[in-house]
């Protein structure tokens, strides 16, 4: 980097202007007697957005801290941010190559659909048993595994659709088996402290899969074959300027460059989204898990059966972590530890989104696949940006957290 | 005789025990037939690690209900903080004029050494100011082992102060994972600031005792066999104090019923604070001790599945005690040990290296679906609570027919709870705003 | 000589009004009873008075000091105890343990076993000594009402504030809550008590608070306050059975 000193100033900047906006704001909102909800994170936002040009008429003029007026800050302080940085380091590929640039987004966007479709797991489990699972990248990882082993070891030859499919039936059943026998007596009501409780039985389910996998499988790593290579092809015809496709790679304007697996694993993930929004709003069953993620005591009065609804939606957040592993084992190396960091990905996701908020898992996907695309393709110094990439998500975790405990858009506490 | 009277005999027998293991160690020639290899004395050192590891964390969860899953970051806060002193403080008598010199009493200088590049030769600014700048006779010291593992205490107590104040207001889940994203980001950071901790390669720490004390061998298991059994005794005294004081009372109340405990009078924001300060100071003692012991530290014992070990532990002997938690560590780890023998049957050969860990997780599972309070918890309760049906059936004072049947103890009718759910339900139901 | 004031507290949640200037003043060891239909506010100006909530605006004076600044338990040192709605014991801790916690909190150097003597006496005054050292857990529902009223003679406060005592609670077990207001009050201790039970808190109280959709509609005399028009009308009519 030339100019580090630039982009650290306006880190800086940004940093000590909101922390100044967040713990001002709500004291001035109290004082006018105002909603404060959204004060202290508005405040935050704004603030660096703009430091005391922003701040300063927010708080005599105090409006009403809406979604869009947030929106806007945030809009206002990624532009500074990519601002700077491009001031800062002229050279880098991610500054004056719009190519590359494009490419990377597009990248981020395709790896953040299927990183929405496992968080939208989660998330889902939380929802309704208000739990978080910690063997959620246990099920990612035996998704892959189990595609892989039969796609490449036992059936070979055989549709990739087929191991996908026994993928998400084996995913499934063992989320059911695990629901029904450890978890469902957690909920039973004579039990103190059950949240805690389910969180540590799924703790153990992890450390079990986790090495159950590995003495079986032994810690070599695997990768499957591409699903469906791309057909050659070239439009227009002569020059590809258009499009240009190999059996691994599609180019679009001669400047969009998508591997073929990626590109297979997004289709793959938009497909099953679009069968669970049919499934969650179109069918009866679907509609009933979502009453009882409102309420569940009125739920029940209905004569939905919620006890069956936990296991029915553990068992589907299961499966949608083992569908995403299926559908990357073609992208990634596979190794029984490889639930690992997708699980912490995961956990980042419905964080930021607002936990057991379906379209805030799948937005939070989206943002963390581009943050974690620019990170690896603009950072300087890649060593260390790479060791640190765990940590950014988990900075983005805490500061949630504390900050504004429902994410994006999580319900109200 | 009486639980109490029965407890502190056992206790002592025990404490005397793990005083006189090491007399049966092969270094000491054996007790009879009793011969303990320098293996066997290696393990239990480590038990006495994971046992003051999990005690602490059953006072944090299961006394005071908060539960964290960062608490091996404690431990490697410990761990790190005893090792770096070791690698860049000096006490020197003239200053060094190369490095960062900072006067003391008399003529004494403490310096701080010079971060160096990696992949470079660099020589360390004390090694050329050898050379160069400090005149001759000038001595070199390192930093006494036991004040840099207390520096490692006094930063654990930090950021336990700092980590039980942000998370005053995250409950369960939220607590979750906030602490696994703290572990997490100071497992990344230290495992990317190379320069400064090696990174995966690990940080090495001195020995714990000097070669040739007391006539012990640099690679005797003896000295820091007491020393961590020390640290364990005093670990669980201190702990035991605690717990059967006002602050054990608060603890528990607050894990029951946080708001109910702060209208009777708690300050419940100073004990959920000093909770976490104090365990996590335990854990880094511990972390600090087993680091110079081991000799050297990595970033990968605070990756998720030493927590779980830990936690796994704990559960298994009974998380809301700490006895429980920390015999249930000392039995796992030798068992661990012992399941490492491969099984052959006919054809079938088992790598039992592999699938121990596969049944320990089932046992963790098992434990948690049928036995919530651990293995050795209800044996403990038993004995300790034995009395308490038959004494309130022998004073009971009138008949009282609203009266529930306290000899069912273990599982309360559910007539009264439901009862009770009924009017809950009610009056949430009718409540006002 | 307790004095507790609360003035011109306003509470809103949201855009919602909950509690508009209610004002009361509290002196010496009175027996009051606050009422008034559900969503009227009674348990947030509990809360309000306890700590727990903070007021929009207004203030709460006990002897002098300014306590809607403090913590629940700062309230709770300052002479201010209450019990919930729905019973809160200590589940997995004894009977006994559940009495010396607010005992221990109000001293800094106390022991447990200072205590014990008047705990025994505590739980013998409330019929349940024999439960001692049964877990709260093991208690019904109405034992563990007693033990709650309990915990509150041990912390000794100079005001108690009780939010339906008498719900869900059969005739025997009444006549003990009943016996605890009336000794406890004889000794000193202010007492403002949240019921729905009509009768109960008309023969019980000596004061009446009328609460209706966040205003104070009327203070004095219950037989006074019976006969009231505005609170006929906006209580008494609807809800008597």
């Amino acid at each position: 980097m030339e100019n580090a000193a630039i982009f650290g100033w306006a880190l800086l900047w940004i940093i000590c202007w909101g922390a100044l906006g967040g713990v001002v704001t709500p004291r001035i909102y109290a004082r006018k007697d105002l909603e404060i909800s959204q004060a202290s994170f508005g405040g935050a936002v704004i603030g660096a957005a703009l430091g005391p040009f922003s701040l300063l008429p927010l708080w005599v003029a105090t409006p009403k801290i809406t979604n869009r007026l947030i929106g806007i800050a945030i809009a206002i302080v990624v532009g500074i941010f990519i601002a700077a940085f491009a001031l800062a380091d002229p050279d880098n590929l991610c500054v004056a190559n719009g190519g590359f640039v494009i490419s990377q987004l597009a990248n981020g966007i395709v790896i953040g659909i299927i990183y929405g479709l496992m968080a939208l797991g989660l998330t889902l489990i939380f929802s309704i048993l208000g739990v978080v699972s910690f063997a959620h990248g246990e099920f990612y990882m035996i998704g892959g595994m189990v595609t892989y082993f039969i796609s490449a070891k036992w059936l070979p030859g055989v549709s990739p659709l087929v191991a996908i499919l026994a993928s998400c039936i084996v995913t499934f059943a063992i989320g059911y088996l695990f629901e029904r026998i450890f978890l469902r007596p957690m909920g039973s009501g004579e039990i103190e402290r059950p949240t805690e409780y389910a969180i540590l039985v799924t703790f153990g389910l992890a450390f079990f899969l986790q090495y159950f996998t590995q003495a079986l499988t032994s810690a070599v790593p695997v990768k499957a074959q591409r699903f469906f290579p791309f057909p050659r092809a070239e439009l227009p015809a002569d020059s590809g300027a258009l499009l240009k496709m190999t059996p691994g790679n599609v180019t679009i304007f001669d400047a969009v460059s998508i591997p073929n697996p990626r590109f297979t694993a997004a289709v793959l993930a938009l497909l099953m989204l679009a069968a669970l929004l049919w499934f969650l709003y179109r069918t009866w069953v679907g509609k009933a898990l979502r009453a009882v993620s409102q309420d569940r005591q009125a739920a029940a009065v209905t004569g939905i059966n919620p006890d069956s609804m936990n296991s029915l939606a553990f068992s589907m957040g299961a499966m949608l972590a083992g569908l995403s592993g299926a559908s990357l084992v073609q992208v990634f190396s596979w190794l029984p530890q490889v639930g690992i960091p997708a699980a912490a990905r995961s956990f980042v996701i419905i964080v930021l989104g607002g936990m057991g908020s379906l379209p805030g898992a799948f937005l939070g996907g989206l943002i963390v696949g581009l943050v974690e695309a620019a990170g690896t393709g603009c950072i300087p110094d890649a060593t260390r940006a790479a060791a640190y990439i765990p940590a950014y998500g988990m900075v983005i975790l805490t500061l949630v957290l504390l900050l504004k405990p429902t994410g994006l858009f999580g319900r109200e506490l | 005789m009486n639980p109490t009277a029965l407890f502190r005999v056992a206790g002592a027998a025990a404490v005397v025990i793990l005083l006189l293991i090491p007399l049966a160690s092969s270094e000491l020639g054996g007790l009879g037939p009793l011969v303990l290899s320098g293996y066997v004395m290696h393990l239990a050192i480590t038990a006495f690690f994971y046992a003051i590891l999990a005690s602490s964390w059953s006072l944090l969860a299961g006394y005071a209900g908060q539960f964290s899953f960062g608490h091996m970051a404690f431990m490697a806060i410990g761990g790190y903080t005893s090792g770096l002193i070791g690698k860049f403080i000096r006490f020197t008598t003239a200053p060094s004029e190369l490095c960062t010199d900072i006067p003391l009493f008399g003529s004494w200088w403490l310096v701080v050494l010079n971060i160096r590049r990696v992949g470079t030769i660099d020589e360390s600014c004390l090694d050329m100011a050898k050379t160069e700048t400090l005149p001759a006779g000038t001595l070199i010291v390192f930093p006494p082992v036991w004040a840099s593992i207390a520096m490692g205490l006094v930063m654990g107590a930090t950021f336990g102060l700092l980590v039980g104040w942000l998370v005053l207001r995250l409950r369960s889940t939220y607590l979750a994972l906030f602490t696994i994203g703290f572990s997490e980001i100071l497992r990344a950071s230290i495992s990317a600031e190379i320069p400064i901790t090696e990174g995966q390669s690990g940080l090495e720490l001195v020995p714990l005792f000097p070669a040739g004390l007391l006539g012990f061998s640099s690679t005797s298991k003896i000295p820091p066999y007491y020393a961590m059994l020390l640290l364990f005794l005093v670990a669980m005294a201190m702990m035991t104090w605690l717990a059967g004081s006002r602050f054990g009372l608060f603890i528990r109340a607050i894990r029951e019923d946080e708001e109910a405990a702060a209208a009777l009078g708690v300050n419940i924001v100073r004990y959920k604070v000093l909770v976490f300060v104090i365990t996590s100071t335990l854990a880094a003692a511990a972390g600090a001790l087993q680091g110079h012991y081991i000799g050297i530290i990595t970033p990968n014992t605070l990756i998720i599945l030493q927590m779980s070990l830990v936690i796994a532990m704990a559960v298994i002997g009974g998380l809301e005690n700490i006895y429980t938690a920390s015999v249930g560590a000392i039995v796992i780890t030798f068992m661990l040990e012992l399941l490492r023998t491969n099984i052959t049957i006919g054809p079938l050969h088992i790598d039992m290296t592999l699938w121990r860990l596969v049944f320990f997780g089932l046992l963790l599972m098992l434990t948690l679906r049928f036995q919530r309070n651990g293995l050795l918890y209800p044996i403990l309760e038993r004995i300790s609570r034995g009395g308490v049906a038959a004494e309130t059936v022998s004073i009971r004072a009138a008949p009282d027919e609203d009266e529930v049947d306290v000899e069912d103890e273990e599982h309360p009718p559910s007539g009264p709870d439901e009862n009770a759910d009924a009017e809950a339900v009610n009056d949430h139901a009718e409540s006002d705003r | 000589m307790l004095n507790l004031t609360a003035n011109n507290i306003f509470k809103n949640f949201g855009g919602l009004e909950v509690l508009k200037d209610v004002s009361f003043t509290v002196e010496g060891p009175e027996l009051i009873g606050l009422i008034g239909p559900n969503g009227a506010g009674k348990t947030t100006l509990t809360n309000i008075l306890d700590g727990a909530l903070k007021p929009s605006s207004g203030t709460v004076y006990m002897n002098g000091e300014r306590i809607d600044t403090r913590p629940p338990y700062g309230v709770a040192r300052a002479g201010l105890g209450r019990t919930f709605q729905v019973t809160r014991a200590f589940r997995r801790m004894t009977v006994l343990e559940n009495l010396l916690i607010p005992a221990m909190a109000m001293r800094a150097t106390a022991r447990q076993r200072d205590f014990e003597k008047k705990a025994q006496d505590v739980l013998e005054f409330l019929t349940i000594a024999h439960l001692r050292n049964e877990y709260a857990r093991a208690l019904s529902g109405g034992q563990q009402k007693l033990l709650e009223l309990g915990r509150l003679l041990m912390l000794d406060p100079q005001m108690i504030i009780l939010d339906e005592p008498f719900a869900g609670v059969h005739p025997r077990l009444m006549e003990v809550i009943y016996r605890y207001i009336t000794e406890t009050n004889a000794q000193g201790k202010a007492f403002i008590i949240i019921s729905h039970d009509m009768d109960t808190i008309f023969t019980l109280s000596r004061r009446l608070l009328v609460l209706n959709y966040g205003d104070l509609i009327a203070d004095g005399d219950p037989a006074v306050v019976r006969e009231d028009p505005l609170v006929k009308a906006a209580y008494l009519g609807e809800d008597e059975e």
